[in-house]
């Protein structure tokens, strides 16, 4: 990586300024290296390991199992689980529901802490209350919540007249998917609030003085004005959820495991068990390897969104 | 019992005599400075115990140093992942019985470094349950673990209900000592969704683990001799429509199968469940009017049988191991032996889990005289014992009981009928036994 | 008249409407946590009773006496959790925000190649989730001896964080112009002092959301947590939760006590820092 300082025709300040000449190495080289370093011994580091342990009939609790070479048999074995697909459609399934929902509604939340005139401060502290609650507490605070029996909602229900029924939250494949959704997004909306918020504080005012003298209604202005500009910032929230999703996992371990009877099964639950409980390391690292490549194509395409939604606005933003 | 203990004794000093070796040594012993590290399980039910390591030090002169302290899941994955990167660097873990044959390798035979009378002193079952391969791997603490039924008393002693049931049933309504009895009356007292007749565990190992004593109490067997799975017998369907029977006719509540134990205990402390199969952990719990509504109110009787005359009885316990790996074997399991002699096990039955020494036993009944209720608890659990048995000792039953237990959802929601689930559900444990080589 | 009076009218209605929203929005995210605060005061025959009793009959403080009562009488080691979760979560977070500064300095200032694949290499270092990580991260944890240090999960969240820090801090110096700290070099500053006098103060906001981010995750985050960590010397808080889990009963009550205490300083902080996300925003005057 041949760092290259901006020497167009209208930045050659930049390159005189002298701030290079002492380094022998390019300047954005030394200050990508603390960054490069980091996430190597971190991250990929362990992840060549469980990269090759996905060869290996690898279990935990004989490790000399690690040594032994199955090439693809493990990536095989899960094309041909039709389990293992459910879950991965599922997640999927999870991801852009949630995804789209806590974009609206962040949009919405923000729109409403912005406009209120008075304590900001408040408010915005109340905005990012749930990103104070540690996931596994959010999954056993929902839980009891979604309780047929004896849980808050049912209880609210019921001495609402609105049902004389248990609903049973946590058991109906579809409710379930709800309830956990519902966990989910309580949980995670805050951060598209947050950052769509800077993005309307950051807004510039002119373009919205403009258009409120050219008598736009508000929906038009939002349209075209508000939501070009705020985009960006949705796009960068999107993009920190969908690479962030599997915090999910600590949130659908504790309400349903993945249960009754694979109702909820996603790919994460899938691979904790298979990794830890059943102790067949090899083949949870196979599955993880399909989810990890989920994850990609989710980020990329939001990345690219975002990079569209950049350049509309100027390439300069 | 003091014969058998005296008789024990001369044996060992025989031997002990004999071999001149530490083998008789004075328990505690003496270990100026041995550091021993620990791997403990974690939570208030277990810690009052841990107090006692000081005066171990005391005694001894060595020093514990606790290096992890989590609850038994989290142990376990820490467990399992120690031996994956082969970093068994401590000498004492916690261990219990249902997680230890993942494991026989890294611990090491107790029998061999502790006289046998002290052993002797535990009861033969627990003794049987902890000894894998003819090897002693742990030793019991005083939190020993097997269901009785706990139930509403008032329900029984309602006139008008009574010849209600009598009618209806053709017997007399009275706590219930078959699971037959405990489905029909279970029915009977619901009235859904204010109240249930009984409630089960519906996930993970708790619904395999309840699955497997009622395949035992209906006559079955959960793995053949061979350790081929054997639960998709007709012992076995008929012990999986005890439970989708109850789950058709609402009368367990619609969440059940998304219960665990907490929620179980939760939910008869609501007093919205009249017969609950639970764990003695919960007895203190449920007669705490701070804790219970139903407090008072709480009888406590022996496990129901099933149709072939034997009780349920799916028991565990807690226990101590020293590992193989281990520099200081004597030291590890002079603490092994005082965390579970007992002085330990009375101030841990004291307050209310169950002892697994003999002497113990006879301790906390004498104990608690006087008190009805707690009376009532121990003596329904001591007959509870009695019927109890451990889970089948492969080393694959927590990976067999993950691939089982959603089949059994999927027949108690009615996805699949019961014989259909079963038939998947064994198909699959054959697989993963195979996988694992003991096939 | 009529034209001025329908145009206050609707704006009060809209006024109206919007204070609504805005009660109704607070309390959907409030009330999951009241109940939280709520249970860890009312004894749990009250918490999970049925017919429900939705006005608490009586409050104490019994779960926090106990929490703070020491190990084996029903408490746990709450100050060590404490203590370790607060060392862990502000040193990464610190240590992200430094490298997250430099690499998103590089990232909006400099050209170089692969540019973009390089940013979005950083990022999908992010997709891999904490379950995948865990085992192997643990194995060379192991084999370095650094399981159950302080120094161990704090490089973990340095490299959980350090993508979005870089990508946050990234877009914000790219809203700061750069023709401002070229106008502070042409006045005789170093690169350094442009750097810290102008352009530092601009991307503030930017780099206190990244820094609240970075803390709030550091400071919840389970996974890895519980697989790095083993005894007081670094159980954090989260991990700490389950200590009122034993093998087949919960202490709702008492996860709610040491919830709240959880969540307390993070509110607290969040309140605190937020501030400097607004001063750095005022109207919109990086862009004018």
């Amino acid at each position: 990586m041949a760092g290259r300082p901006d020497g167009g025709t209208t930045r050659s300040r930049e390159a005189k300024s002298g701030f290079l000449k002492p380094w022998k190495l390019p300047a954005p080289f030394l200050l990508l290296l603390p960054t490069f370093i980091v996430l190597a011994a971190v991250v990929v580091i362990p992840l060549l390991l469980s990269l090759y342990s996905s060869f290996t009939p690898f279990r935990l609790t004989r490790p000399d199992t690690i040594w032994t070479f199955i090439g693809l048999r493990n990536y095989e074995r899960l094309f041909t689980d039709w389990d293992f697909w459910v879950a991965f459609g599922r997640t999927v399934l999870l991801l852009t529901f949630a995804l789209n929902l806590e974009m609206i509604l962040g949009l919405g939340l923000a729109m409403l802490v912005e406009k209120a005139t008075r304590g900001q401060r408040i408010l915005r502290t109340i905005m990012m209350f749930p990103m104070m609650f540690s996931p596994v507490l959010v999954g056993f605070q929902f839980k009891f919540m979604f309780n047929d029996n004896v849980g808050l909602i049912n209880n609210a229900l019921q001495s609402l007249g609105l049902t004389d029924r248990a609903i049973p939250w946590l058991i109906d494949g579809t409710l379930a998917f709800i309830a956990i959704l519902v966990a989910e997004i309580w949980s995670s909306t805050a951060v598209f609030a947050i950052f769509i918020l800077a993005g309307l504080m950051a807004m510039p005012r002119e373009p919205l003085e403009a258009a409120r003298v050219d008598g736009c209604t508000p929906w038009q202005t939002f349209r075209y004005v508000t939501w070009p500009f705020v985009m960006p910032f949705a796009f960068i929230a999107m993009t920190i959820r969908s690479l962030d999703i599997a915090r999910a996992y600590d949130i659908v371990k504790i309400m349903t495991d993945g249960g009754p009877a694979k109702r909820t099964e996603i790919l994460w639950t899938l691979i904790a068990r298979t990794g830890y409980s059943d102790a067949r390391m090899g083949l949870a690292n196979a599955m993880a390897y399909f989810a990890i490549f989920l994850s990609i194509l989710f980020t990329v395409i939001f990345f690219r969104k975002l990079a569209q939604a950049r350049s509309q606005i100027g390439a300069e933003w | 019992m003091n014969r058998l203990l005296s008789g024990a004794s001369v044996g060992a000093l025989a031997l002990a005599l004999s071999a001149a070796t530490a083998a008789a040594q004075d328990l505690p012993g003496k270990f100026d400075g041995v550091t021993i590290d620990a791997k403990l399980i974690g939570g208030q039910q277990y810690e009052a115990l841990y107090a006692r390591i000081a005066e171990w030090q005391e005694a001894t002169g060595a020093t514990v140093n606790v290096v992890s302290k989590k609850n038994h899941f989290e142990l376990d994955k820490e467990i399992k992942s120690d031996i994956a990167t082969g970093t068994i660097s401590w000498c004492v873990g916690s261990n219990h019985s249902s997680f230890a044959p993942q494991y026989p390798g890294i611990y090491a035979d107790l029998a061999a470094l502790l006289p046998q009378e002290e052993i002797d002193a535990f009861v033969p079952a627990n003794i049987k349950a902890s000894t894998l391969d003819g090897k002693l791997v742990m030793l019991p603490r005083a939190q020993f673990d097997v269901s009785a039924l706990y139930y509403q008393k008032s329900l029984y002693e309602d006139e008008a209900k009574k010849a209600e049931f009598k009618e209806k049933y053709g017997y007399d309504l009275a706590p219930p000592d078959t699971w037959q009895e405990v489905s029909d009356q279970a029915k009977f007292f619901a009235d859904p969704p204010q109240f249930y007749g009984t409630q089960f565990a519906g996930k993970e190992e708790a619904i395999n683990g309840r699955f497997y004593e009622m395949v035992v109490a209906e006559g079955g067997e959960y793995l053949d001799a061979e350790g081929r799975p054997a639960f998709n017998s007709e012992a076995g369907v008929r012990a999986l429509n005890w439970f989708v029977d109850l789950y058709k006719a609402k009368a367990v509540p619609a969440g059940t199968t998304n219960y665990l134990w907490d929620d179980l205990g939760q939910g008869f402390a609501s007093g919205t469940v009249a017969l609950n199969l639970d764990w003695p952990g919960w007895a203190g719990f449920f007669n705490d009017p701070e804790s219970s509504k139903v407090a008072g109110n709480v009888g406590v009787k022996v496990q129901p049988k099933g149709s072939s005359g034997t009780r349920t009885g799916w028991s565990g316990h807690h226990g101590f191991s020293v590992t193989e790996s281990c520099e200081n074997k004597e030291a590890a399991a002079s603490l092994v032996w005082w965390l579970t002699n007992e002085d330990s096990q009375k101030l841990e039955a004291s307050a209310g889990p169950l002892p697994t020494r003999t002497a113990v036993w006879e301790w906390v009944v004498a104990e608690a005289e006087g008190d009805a209720y707690r009376q009532e608890v121990l003596k329904a659990f001591q007959q509870a014992a009695e019927h109890a048995f451990p889970v089948p000792q492969t080393p694959a039953w927590i990976e067999i009981s993950n691939a089982v237990y959603p089949e059994l959802q999927a027949a108690i929601l009615g996805d699949k009928t019961a014989q259909q689930a079963l038939d998947d559900a064994a198909d699959e444990a054959t697989m993963i036994l195979e996988d694992a080589g003991e096939l | 008249m009529d034209i001025n009076a329908a145009h206050s009218l609707k704006r009060a209605v809209l006024t109206a409407a919007h204070r609504i929203g805005l009660f109704l929005a607070m309390a959907t995210i409030c009330l999951p946590g009241l109940w939280i605060v709520l249970s860890s005061l009312r004894p749990t025959v009250e918490i999970m009773a049925k017919p429900p009793v939705w006005i608490p009959r009586e409050l104490s403080f019994d779960a926090y006496v106990a929490m703070f009562s020491g190990v084996g009488q029903g408490g746990i080691p709450v100050l060590d959790y404490f203590r370790n979760s607060l060392i862990i979560s502000v040193t990464s977070t610190v240590i992200a925000l430094a490298i997250g500064m430099a690499g998103g300095y590089a990232f909006a200032r400099y050209r170089f190649r692969w540019k973009t694949s390089i940013f979005l290499g950083f990022m999908l270092t992010r997709t891999v989730p904490g379950i995948a990580l865990s085992l192997p991260l643990f194995f060379v944890y192991a084999k370095l001896g650094i399981i159950d240090t302080h120094f161990g999960l704090i490089m973990a969240y340095v490299a959980l964080n350090v993508p979005f820090t870089v990508w946050l801090i990234d877009g914000f110096f790219r809203q700061v112009p750069k023709d401002l700290a070229e106008a502070a070099q042409i006045d005789g500053c170093t690169r350094w002092q442009a750097f810290w006098q102008v352009e530092f103060p601009l991307a503030r906001p930017g780099i206190a959301s990244a820094g609240i981010f970075a803390f709030l995750i550091s400071w919840n985050e389970f996974a890895l947590a519980s697989q790095l960590t083993r005894s007081t010397n670094s159980k954090t808080l989260p991990v700490g939760l389950l200590d009122y889990t034993a093998e087949f009963t919960i202490d709702w009550r008492g996860m709610c006590a040491l919830a709240v205490v959880m969540i307390v300083p993070a509110l607290t902080l969040t309140f605190i820092v937020q501030k400097h996300l607004v001063s750095g925003l005022t109207s919109g005057a990086v862009k004018g």
